[in-house]
């Protein structure tokens, strides 16, 4: 499976590099040069994010993506460790079910904050200081996925002072979400990300329900790439990387190609 | 084989490290056994099972309709099968007709640790039995707010007999049995304990694992919880690496501790350990909230219930310390099993193969002795990892429904698995037919000594 991957990966590796020129510069400077798999990954993926036509979003990646693009998974996680302490990438709790974390690059969360803060100012004149102090002294120092309300308001207040209308605009501007279980502690989350995650649990349902239904719950891989998801604005290369690496699906070599099937338990 | 006899007789390896070879090989060749057979007594699914840490001879189980059964696994009650196949049958048991027996499902049997005249069981009933083995009475009963998730003793302890008792209530209760009363109630965990579990390395250390997802750990000598395994804070490796600037980190935390704040600011002194610039920020922050909620003067040691820290997104529902007392194995209901450094306190990183845990009962997890393979049950079949790299060696695919409990035996590198189709099925190294062959001649000759 990850030889198939790995295949249209070094294909399209050329392809990207033109791409992907500015990206390297940026993470390279200053840095040491040398890239461990999963950082390659990351950027790979990055840069196969399917164009959405309703909502503009930077590119994010899903964990159990990486997991089925590298063999060891002890290794993904350490190096996505190491790479979220390097302020290189951060990490997010996302609310489709047990344990979804998704992975975007701080550069591309930057550029989703300020597309956030050009949209509230459109709309009215509020303090948008708060995004900016969000901006340089939370996200730089708190680099887990959630944070406690005390620790948010102090944070935020050395850059002023903190009032609760400062607190919600962060919330209706979808940067931070109220944990369920825990009314004191937040979430960090991406803004806009409502209708494209709806989209991925919906995908997922049509894509496991389209192999259970066939009679031996499997299909060859070649044939599986070419179809469409209907409820799903992400596209099936997405899908099928998520679920197999969260162990949903599992892909086998036959004679005839690669065929994934649905995994039994 | 042979050669490895002969370079350990002429002392070129290790007696140690030849008995831990085979040892491992013969962890590695373990299938469901076709020389022994449990016969199972209990009439509902098996929830604990446990083999006495003394000889390593007996096997205690209890199940969900209140009986609970001990078995002889060294010498069996009859053979079958030309005597081929040993049968074990219940040499002892309990059940709800019993005078004082247990009305509901008991969750958990264990042994006395001292030696088998003791055994305790505790049950959804909401009480802890504790009974002797040879009459097979009750001698004492703990009555419990709520019901009995899982009861443990310590296997260390010299100078205390308590057994540490997780129930759905918040606090975990501490019972002696030398007084029969309860010694005393630790409080920190927002929800039930599922899961309890004494450390190897102390006898005054007790693990709890909660229903809020949080890891706790406890010095039943003071009050309150002197650690909370938070899953964010992580070490890459096996053992935290060796610090550059723990002279710099000696001095921030010298200062928060003049506030009186010591605890909830120690569980974040680790932080600065690892954000390299932001160490003297991190430690004017952390003072700060402790200045905001300090209008109730709270007792030190109950300050450890503000740390909110969660060690599993779902709740906690089986813990196992390694024998050597350094890492500690945990299983939560969001299907993921973590193993976490003791002596640092951080997760490991390890990541174990998904796995799908049952999230409503607690699982009973095992390890062996070199700590190098957990088994864990997983729903119908039970999986064996290895711990260090996390990957998935076996799969024990035997019981027809799913399975709560296993227990390894490193005496004979068995592996025992109780599950919900009321059946304990034994796995061992495979044995050669023929060896049982040439065992049943010599049966026939008198025991002289030639």
């Amino acid at each position: 499976m990850e030889k198939g991957k790995k295949r249209r990966r070094e294909e399209e590796e050329e392809e990207i590099e033109a791409k992907n020129s500015d990206a390297d510069h940026s993470l390279s400077l200053g840095k040491n040069l040398s890239f461990s798999d999963t950082l390659m990954a990351l950027r790979i993926m990055r840069a196969q994010f399917p164009q959405i036509d309703k909502v503009a979003i930077q590119p994010f990646i899903l964990q159990s993506q990486l997991y089925s693009s590298v063999k060891d998974r002890t290794q993904v996680d350490r190096e996505l460790e190491s790479l979220r302490r390097e302020k290189a990438v951060r990490v997010f709790k996302l609310n489709t079910g047990q344990d979804d974390h998704g992975i975007m690059f701080l550069d591309d969360y930057i550029k989703e904050i300020e597309h956030v803060v050009k949209r509230i100012e459109k709309r009215k004149q509020g303090d948008l200081e708060v995004f900016k102090w969000f901006k340089v002294h939370v996200i730089e120092s708190k680099l887990e996925s959630s944070i406690e309300h005390q620790e948010l308001c102090s944070l935020l207040s050395l850059g002023g002072r903190v009032k609760d209308e400062h607190i919600s605009l962060l919330i209706n501007a979808g940067l931070i979400t109220r944990q369920l279980i825990d009314p004191t502690m937040y979430w960090f989350a991406i803004p806009n990300i409502g209708s494209i995650l709806k989209g991925l649990s919906q995908g997922r349902k049509e894509l496991l329900s389209l192999l259970n239904r066939r009679r031996y719950r499997e299909m060859m891989l070649a044939a599986l790439e070419k179809k469409r998801l209907r409820f799903s604005p992400l596209d099936m290369r997405f899908h099928l990387r998520d679920l197999i690496g969260s162990g949903h699906l599992k892909t086998a070599h036959t004679p005839t190609g690669m065929v994934v099937r649905v995994s039994k338990e | 084989m042979w050669k490895e006899i002969r370079d350990r007789e002429a002392g070129k390896i290790r007696p140690k490290s030849f008995s831990s070879r085979i040892k491992f090989n013969r962890i590695s060749n373990l299938q469901l056994t076709n020389y022994k057979d449990i016969v199972s007594s209990h009439r509902g699914s098996i929830n604990s099972l446990q083999v006495d840490l003394t000889e390593g001879r007996y096997l205690l189980s209890g199940a969900s309709d209140a009986s609970a059964a001990i078995y002889d696994i060294q010498r069996a009650t009859n053979y079958e099968g030309n005597g081929l196949i040993a049968k074990h049958k219940s040499i002892v048991s309990v059940d709800k007709q019993h005078e004082k027996g247990h009305k509901y499902a008991i969750s958990s049997a264990i042994w006395y640790p001292v030696d088998t005249g003791l055994f305790i069981t505790g049950s959804y009933d909401h009480n802890i039995k504790v009974w002797d083995t040879n009459t097979t009475k009750v001698v004492m009963n703990f009555k419990m707010p709520g019901k009995v998730y899982r009861t443990a003793m310590s296997t260390l302890a010299t100078s205390h007999m308590l057994i540490a008792a997780g129930t759905e209530d918040v606090q975990v209760r501490l019972c002696d049995i030398a007084s029969g009363a309860f010694a005393h109630t630790l409080s920190g965990h927002r929800d039930g304990v599922m899961t309890v579990e004494w450390s190897t390395s102390s006898e005054w250390v007790l693990i709890t694992g909660g229903c809020d997802g949080a890891i706790r750990f406890w010095d039943i000598r003071r009050a309150g919880c002197f650690l909370v395994l938070d899953q964010s804070q992580s070490q890459l490796g096996r053992r935290p690496p060796v610090l550059d600037h723990s002279a710099a980190n000696k001095v921030s935390v010298s200062k928060p501790l003049s506030t009186g704040q010591s605890s909830l600011v120690k569980s974040r002194a680790p932080q600065k350990k690892y954000t390299n610039g932001h160490g003297i920020k991190q430690s004017t922050i952390g003072r700060m909230p402790a200045k905001g909620s300090a209008r109730q003067r709270l007792h030190p040691g109950m300050l450890s219930i503000q740390d909110r820290a969660t060690a599993h997104y779902g709740a906690v529902t089986g813990l196992k310390v390694t024998e050597d007392g350094m890492y500690l194995l945990s299983a939560g209901s969001d299907s993921r099993i973590k193993l976490w450094d003791l002596e640092s306190g951080y997760n490991t990183l390890v990541n174990f193969e998904k796995a799908r845990l049952q999230t409503s009962k607690a699982i009973q997890l095992a390890i062996s002795q070199d700590s190098a393979h957990v088994f864990v049950p997983c729903m119908t079949v039970v999986k064996a990892f290895d711990v260090w790299s996390g990957k998935m060696s076996h799969t024990f695919r035997g019981h027809y429904e799913s399975v709560n409990c296993c227990w390894f035996s490193s005496q004979d590198q068995e592996l025992y698995t109780g599950g919900s189709d009321r059946q304990i099925l034994v796995w061992s190294p495979c044995k050669l037919i023929t060896d049982d062959m040439d065992e049943g001649h010599t049966k026939d000759q008198d025991n002289w000594s030639d």
